[in-house]
């Protein structure tokens, strides 16, 4: 049967659509020109900008502190959910549960951002890293048991089983079998957490008040406001480190198995 | 030898359904005991009252004259084997063998002596650095029993271990597993729907079915001597005859009357008398046939047939007969070739034969054993594969 | 059943944390806006005490209505588009060979991982008025060089259709996986052209794929914010930019509230009709 040509070139024409931008802009970092209009030679220029704005290292001081707390909460409060989800699948309860838990990975981050921005203020809480930080926690939580969820739904059962035949008690089973087989999950959710918290722009925007920023917003404000090649500059770095983060997570996940 | 396990009327629901149904067994210290029977029957569920993974929900189990019911499974003197061997996929063979012993805080030197001489018993010593992902279904196996045998347990639980297999496999490992029996000297049990492991590695067996024992006996017991009609036909092919007791003969005999046959001689074990209902079971290969009548004595039923089906085995062959509105099963085995023979062809006149202590009573027939017995056709002209008219 | 107690307590243990945060940090909010609409503003950009249907009767207002068709018929048209492209994508990723599967899996990926503004961002330069795009349309005369390509709805379904489509190949890709490609075979061998094949084979048999992939676009287009903020402009304005607009500049708390009401609803509907369709789809066979 012959194939058709077509699912090949739709796929070809879409990846070329994917990078193209992102082409684009790491170019143009490199561009000694200030306007995108033409090529003015290799420089460095907007990468020395970018290291002397001292908001900028702000932004990602904050960014960094929020991220690394809002992966551990959700880390705890994410697994915890997922084990439930888990060893009780069937029970009403994490039928409501598993509701629960899916359904802010699927609404849109405005509604979030609003809803707790509302509360917040009629709360009389002080908006700032710490609102940010209860926010992230929020959307975190989903993605750390979602992902933890589908590692547990590949772990065989009867290894835990097995354990306890040959003497474990729960705190033997859980160092040695447990964690050990669960730790590439818990990783993949962090990864995953810690990457979202970094970049999430639309619900940090809501509840950050003035005064706080964090990357993306710093990056917002940027693109309304301020130099286009700097812009650039900062794009690029921050699309290499965080591809070698999730390249290196990649990695690490697969060399377990 | 004594009771070393024992479970007293244990029963076990899981929802609506009775797993286990007030079931009551005793197994004697370095028996190989096997819980033999179809898929649901409760084998499995039993293994797991014995290991601790269920709690009954009546019943005691006691192991070498200690109550066990209540232990968690972490603390029993009993082991493992499961149906997938649950090996630690990220633990090596050595450290898989060596968990029982770390987990009970053994000095390094004993948990490597010990280590060494499982490896020793499984004949893997150099492979003992290998994960369970490069490992073979046979060799998983055999870390699954050193693992658990390091423990030195009262009972090895063996769950189907060697369903996984593939026939040639099977049949080593069945070797083996004999084998490891005998040199450990400690009590197994064992859990298959296979008859054929069942017969060849046990002392004694017990058939289940929907959660109640149906017989416990050693696998000769069992197949020579079924009380009812499941066991009977579970294990090996046999024979069902419906009929009534007529008179009692030679105080060890009985005359059955079955179909149109009034003389059926048959052993009495059963204490039957006349007029009462029986089910009569003979195997196939304790019948004989010929081309030429038998002289035959006074305890044997010789029967005349007619050839319906037969099926050539190279060693055997089975035939079907009918005779007196009945179909037979008969196995025969080839025992010389002889060159001028005639072979028995289909629709052949012929003579069936056994002796009256081949065929054995039934205690009880089963109701969903109905469809097995074999009766004349309800019209004349009408064969029995034809439904109600 | 001393079993069955110890067993309730340990799920409850457990889905405590999840259950009592989500509750509260999402369920309350939600519920929180409802009733946030329902109240009036005061002029510091809080809320006052005190109940009125102000807010929501001033919903009804040609502008408003105007920016929630745009939200709509974008989200829609990008959805669509969506589909169009990832259909024969997860077609074609199913039938590729194992290397190359997660090669394009990677690609495909890859540049999600990269910061969602910066991705908007390279397009508006992109599309800017002085840019390489532009020029070459312009040159091969298929624009007038007046017109712009940024800030309009245009701009906005195709960075929207950009954002999304990843979260559209993945789903169909993974229904595609499970489909039996030997059943395309039959219906050919019947007598099916090849398209009808497709139309009539393929995309029934991938039908979760496409509901999956449909939600993972139109739910989110609807609560866009960022894009139509940043390629926008006054012509691609939809219900998120409305929304903001009534926070940060009116400091009309309930205002936005009462929007938000509308495009929460707006989002449960589909997610609702979905349900009921699986329901309807599952009971006749339980009845047999």
């Amino acid at each position: 049967m012959r194939r058709s040509r077509w699912p090949f070139a739709v796929t070809m024409a879409v990846l070329l659509f994917f990078y193209l931008p992102i082409i684009i802009l790491m170019v143009n970092s490199f561009n000694a020109s200030r306007f995108e209009t033409g090529w003015q030679g290799f420089s460095l220029i907007w990468y020395e900008r970018l290291f002397h704005e001292p908001e900028i290292w702000r932004a990602a001081k904050n960014s960094l502190i929020i991220a690394a707390g809002a992966t551990a909460l959700s880390l705890v409060i994410g697994t915890t959910a997922a084990v439930a989800l888990h060893r009780f699948a069937r029970s009403r309860l994490q039928s409501f549960h598993f509701g629960l838990v899916y359904t802010p990975l699927v609404v849109p981050e405005i509604l979030m951002g609003i809803s707790l921005l509302m509360v917040f203020v009629a709360a009389g809480i002080k908006l700032g890293l710490f609102t940010i930080f209860l926010a992230h926690v929020t959307f975190c939580i989903s993605f750390v048991a979602m992902t933890v969820l589908a590692r547990l739904q590949d772990f065989d059962e009867s290894i835990v089983e097995a354990a306890q035949d040959l003497g474990a008690g729960w705190w033997a089973t859980t160092r040695r079998i447990l964690l050990p087989l669960l730790l590439p999950g818990l990783i993949a959710g962090g990864l995953l957490a810690f990457t979202l918290s970094i970049d999430d722009f639309v619900i940090t925007f809501f509840v950050a008040g003035p005064g706080s920023t964090t990357l993306p917003i710093r990056v917002y404000s940027m693109i309304k406001f301020g130099s286009p090649p700097l812009i650039n500059a900062l794009s690029t770095i921050l699309l290499v480190l965080t591809f070698t983060a999730v390249a290196v997570s990649q990695s690490l996940s697969r060399s377990q198995r | 030898m004594s009771e070393f396990l024992e479970f007293r009327n244990v029963s076990k629901r899981f929802g609506t359904i009775q797993a286990v149904d007030s079931v009551s067994l005793e197994i004697k210290k370095g028996e190989f005991f096997s819980l033999l029977g179809p898929s649901g029957c409760g084998k499995t569920t039993m293994l797991r009252l014995a290991a601790g993974f269920e709690h009954p929900d009546a019943g005691r189990v006691i192991l070498d004259g200690e109550d066990i019911t209540d232990l968690p499974p972490n603390k029993r003197k009993v082991n493992t084997i499961f149906q997938s061997y649950a090996l630690f996929p990220h633990l090596t063979v050595w450290e898989n063998i060596a968990f029982g012993l770390r987990v009970a805080k053994r000095t390094k030197r004993d948990i490597e002596t010990e280590v060494e001489t499982m490896l020793r018993l499984i004949r893997m010593g150099d492979q003992a650095h290998k994960k369970p992902d490069q490992l073979s279904g046979g060799q998983k196996q055999r870390v699954a029993i050193a693992r658990a045998l390091i423990n030195k347990p009262q009972v090895l639980l063996l769950d189907e271990p060697l369903a996984a297999l593939d026939l040639k496999l099977r049949q080593r490992m069945l070797i083996e597993l004999d084998m490891i029996h005998d040199q450990v000297g400690i009590t197994f049990l064992y859990v298959t729907h296979d008859q054929g492991e069942a017969m060849s590695l046990s002392d004694r067996i017990a058939v289940m079915d929907s959660g109640r024992i149906e017989q416990v006996g050693s696998p000769a017991e069992i197949y020579e001597t079924p009380r009812t009609s499941f066991v009977a036909a579970f294990i090996g092919d046999t024979n069902f005859l419906e009929g009534e007791v007529t008179s009692l003969v030679d105080g060890e005999y009985c005359q059955v009357r079955i179909a149109d046959i009034p003389d059926v001689i048959c052993f009495n074990d059963k204490t039957m008398k006349p007029g009462n209902p029986v089910y009569l079971s003979i195997r196939p290969e304790k019948i004989h046939i010929s081309r030429d009548r038998p002289e035959g004595t006074r305890l044997q039923n010789i029967l005349p047939a007619v050839v319906e089906d037969m099926i050539y085995l190279g060693s055997t062959t089975k035939y079907w007969v009918r005779t007196h509105g009945l179909r037979v099963q008969v196995l025969r085995q080839h025992f010389r070739f002889f060159l001028d023979e005639k072979p028995i062809r289909w629709n052949d006149d012929v003579w069936i034969w056994w002796h009256g202590d081949d065929g054995f009573m039934l205690d009880r027939f089963c109701a969903g054993d109905e469809h097995l017995v074999s009766r004349p056709p309800q019209k004349v002209g009408e064969s029995e594969d034809d439904g109600p008219s | 059943m001393r079993e069955k107690r110890r067993r309730k307590i340990q799920e409850a243990l457990f889905s405590l944390p999840s259950l009592l945060w989500l509750s509260l940090f999402f369920i309350v909010p939600t519920l929180f806006v409802f009733a946030v609409a329902l109240r009036p503003a005061n002029p510091y950009g809080g809320i006052a005490p005190g109940w009125t249907w102000a807010n929501i009767r001033s919903l009804v207002n040609p502008n408003y209505l105007a920016v929630a068709w745009r939200t709509v018929w974008i989200s829609v048209l990008s959805t669509f588009i969506c589909i169009v492209l990832a259909v024969p994508i997860g077609y074609y990723l199913a039938r590729v060979s194992a290397k190359w599967k997660n090669v394009f899996l990677m690609l495909i990926i890859v540049p999600f991982w990269t910061n969602f503004l910066i991705r908007v961002f390279a397009w508006k330069v992109l599309l800017h008025p002085e840019g390489a795009i532009k020029k070459i349309l312009a040159f091969s005369g298929l624009i007038s060089p007046q017109a712009s390509l940024l800030y309009n709805a245009g701009a906005v379904v195709l960075i929207t259709v950009y954002t999304f489509l990843p979260f559209t190949i993945l789903p169909l890709y993974a229904a595609a996986e499970k489909f039996d490609f030997q059943l395309l075979e039959a219906a050919r061998d019947l007598g099916a052209r090849r398209l009808q094949a497709f139309a009539k084979v393929f995309l029934p048999g991938i039908r979760r794929g496409l509901v999956t992939a449909v939600l993972f676009v139109f739910i989110p287009a609807l609560g866009s914010y960022v894009i139509p903020d940043i390629v926008g402009g006054p012509g691609g304005e939809m219900l998120g930019n409305k929304i903001a607009q009534r926070v940060f500049v009116d400091r009309n708390l309930p205002q936005a509230g009462a929007l938000s009401v509308v495009l929460i609803l707006s989002v449960l509907a589909p997610m609702v009709a979905v349900l009921i369709l699986q329901r309807k789809r599952e009971r006749p066979a339980s009845l047999l």
